[in-house]
């Protein structure tokens, strides 16, 4: 009886260890327990609304990278157009006149779909190899910035940092303040990217972007608009690199050309550290999430472990490299493993 | 013209031919339409030293474009991102080895084959051995390598100086034609028959055409694949140590910037992203159509913002002329 007992909760146990995500969840959580220890005060509401803050943007880039990759494609320019995006709305803006904050709201998410659009007709109309049309769409992205904004700066208005820290708005109501206290806008971004992929993956285009990415052949064979299905899923990414751009704007109150560059590259081995195959047709857009936690949480151990900054590009490009080959290993031990217990 | 003679005519030797110069020529053109722009719009745009100067600033992207162009023809989507990273580290690194002597030459150039070896064995290994996409892996490299050269700069100056034979080399000119024109001359027949005329050449490009037909026919198409990485890296390195001739003295950014001119040099020049072609002589029309642009958009007035907003609009126009797959219902 007793045995039995164990082989039961041994054999559960077992199944936990040998889901496939069990890897990621223990390093999520090895990650959050080891900045935990060495950033002081990880538990008080300041420090964990600054790390809410400073996670958001890749949270959000990677989610919309996600997208891409589930739909067979990948985006190399989204460090360069969330530069872009800044770059436009601090051109719209003007200090002192709110209404033109609306405007920058507006262009910019038009100049942000354009760019999807760009992207998307490009991999999925014209079907040219994704990394290669996204680097060179990302050269004209980083120009037009250039254009606007020669070197970093440019206008807000001042409730634009209802993205970012209501508090410092002066004439923003009291309830509003409250609420920012209670909840950072950071966390509002993304709960607004979350709540728009639930919403989309439980339509016909979410199940299409799995499709299309995992075997456009047969996804095109039995009547998908395959091109269209690309397109949209570049579309869902510049919605998510929109509000990146919205949450940069509010906290740095200027554009900056350059300021996208490094986040790219972040956002795609976040994706890769989520279990999503860069081959595309598999994994969760969530999981996408935990990649960048996890990601972040490491930046945030290099920054609290007091390595000089000169290391940062330097480790961070280790890192990468390391968690994109520890993935592809063990994606393909678990997949040899899988076809020798089908043989078997 | 039925469909059936359109196939026939598009499988046949003369079809291909003409479709490979048909690319050349359309550099070509491209070249020549960008100087009768500039003679129109910018004062003595047209000028012998013009000309020979964009030669000269054009034969660095086609060198950078020759590593890419041969991680390219090995197929697999291989492309070398960290080409330009590669060669400032060489550059920073064998410039304190130099110091301005030329008998310490060897060991930068030694330094520099080590450098690149190393580097190429890792990008090679990762992605044809692990089969991470190129693009990725090479980003991520260039990553490292920008950041070995942040730290080994961090809170001091660069120091040392390229030695006088490598000045002369990449630098002086003969006569009014720059030495390292005279470089290019030499290296480009090298390439097209190494590339054109031997085994190791059709092996490359075996790989890059059909990866399972080069498999069945006995290409260790892995191996393949890992070498032109290193030999892309470990030219890169060498190109370093011109670099390093060229300006004369080493800093940190001055090898990122061809990164993305050398592919868009490779695909101007016609040759297939999807590897297993490889003419380097419409490579060097790619170089020299870019420079051109660049030389006409900086008379403009439009400085780097119009140089990369141009190299974008090219790249991805002649992407999808060239690359175009669609689908038709």
């Amino acid at each position: 009886m007793n045995g039995k007992n164990n082989n039961a909760v041994a054999s559960a146990l077992k199944r936990f260890v040998s889901n496939h995500d069990f890897p990621r969840l223990l390093i999520l959580i090895a990650m959050f327990a080891l900045t935990a220890v060495m950033q002081k005060n990880f538990f008080a509401m300041k420090s964990i609304v600054r790390n809410i803050n400073s996670f958001t943007p890749l949270i959000l880039l990677t989610m919309g990278q996600a997208v891409v990759i589930i739909s067979g494609g990948l985006d190399l320019s989204v460090g360069t157009a969330l530069s872009l995006l800044t770059c436009v709305a601090t051109s719209v803006m003007r200090q002192g006149l709110p209404i033109t904050g609306v405007y920058a709201l507006l262009v910019t998410f038009a100049v942000a779909m354009a760019m999807g659009l760009i992207n998307g007709i490009g991999i999925g109309f014209f079907r040219v190899p994704p990394l290669i049309v996204t680097f060179a769409t990302s050269y004209i992205w980083l120009g037009i910035a250039l254009f606007l904004r020669p070197t970093p700066g440019g206008e807000t208005v001042d409730w634009f940092q209802v993205f970012y820290k209501i508090r410092n708005i002066e004439s923003a109501p009291a309830s509003l303040k409250a609420f920012g206290e209670i909840i950072p806008p950071a966390l509002v971004l993304i709960i607004l990217g979350c709540i728009l992929w639930w919403i989309i993956s439980r339509t016909k285009t979410g199940r299409y972007i799995y499709a299309v990415g995992g075997n456009s052949e047969s996804a095109y064979v039995t009547g998908i608009n395959t091109s269209w299905v690309q397109i949209k899923a570049c579309l869902i990414n510049s919605v998510f690199i929109f509000l990146a751009a919205l949450f940069f704007v509010g906290q740095s109150r200027s554009g900056d050309a350059r300021m996208g560059d490094p986040l790219t590259l972040k956002a795609i081995a976040a994706v890769v550290v989520g279990g999503i195959a860069l081959t595309g047709g598999r994994g969760s857009v969530y999981y996408a999430f935990v990649g960048a936690l996890i990601f972040s949480f490491v930046s945030k151990i290099i920054f609290f472990a007091n390595i000089p900054n000169a290391f940062q590009t330097l480790f961070s490009g280790v890192i990468i490299i390391i968690a994109i080959a520890g993935s592809q290993l063990y994606t393909l031990s678990s997949r040899k493993e899988m076809e020798e217990s089908k043989l078997t | 013209m039925s469909t059936r003679s359109m196939t026939n005519f598009q499988d046949s030797a003369a079809y291909k031919i003409i479709d490979r110069h048909k690319k050349l020529i359309i550099a070509f053109l491209l070249i020549v339409f960008l100087f009768v722009i500039g003679e129109f719009t910018v004062e003595t745009f047209l000028t012998l030293s013009q000309v020979l100067l964009t030669l000269k600033l054009a034969s660095f992207i086609a060198l950078f474009a020759l590593c890419q162009m041969i991680a390219i023809a090995g197929g697999g989507s291989g492309l070398d991102l960290s080409v330009g990273y590669m060669a400032t580290i060489t550059a920073v690194f064998t410039a304190a080895i130099m110091e301005g002597r030329n008998s310490h030459l060897g060991v930068a150039v030694l330094a520099a084959l080590g450098l690149g070896l190393v580097v190429g064995l890792i990008n090679g290994t990762l992605t044809a051995y692990l089969r991470l996409p190129p693009l990725v892996v090479t980003l991520a490299m260039a990553n490292i390598l920008q950041g070995v050269i942040n730290v080994y700069t961090a809170g001091k100056n660069i120091t040392g100086r390229p030695s006088p034979v490598l000045q002369t080399m990449a630098a002086k000119s003969t006569g009014i034609f720059p030495n390292i024109v005279f470089l290019l001359l030499i290296i480009t027949p090298i390439v097209m028959i190494l590339l054109y005329k031997t085994k190791l050449g059709l092996k490359l490009f075996g790989s890059g055409a059909n990866e399972t037909a080069a498999y069945l026919s006995g290409v260790n198409v892995k191996l393949v694949r890992c070498t032109s990485y290193i030999i892309s890296s470990t030219l890169a390195s060498i190109i370093g140590l011109l670099l390093l001739g060229n300006m004369g003295i080493a800093f940190k950014d001055m090898g990122s910037n061809y990164v993305m001119p050398s592919i868009a040099a490779v695909v101007v020049g016609g040759v297939s992203l999807t590897g297993g072609d490889g003419n380097y002589i419409g490579v060097i029309l790619g170089a020299i159509f870019l420079q051109t642009l660049t030389n006409l958009l900086v008379a403009l007035g439009w400085g780097d913002a119009g140089k990369w907003t141009g190299f974008g609009i090219v790249l991805f126009a002649l992407l999808i002329l060239y690359l175009s797959n669609r689908r038709k219902r």
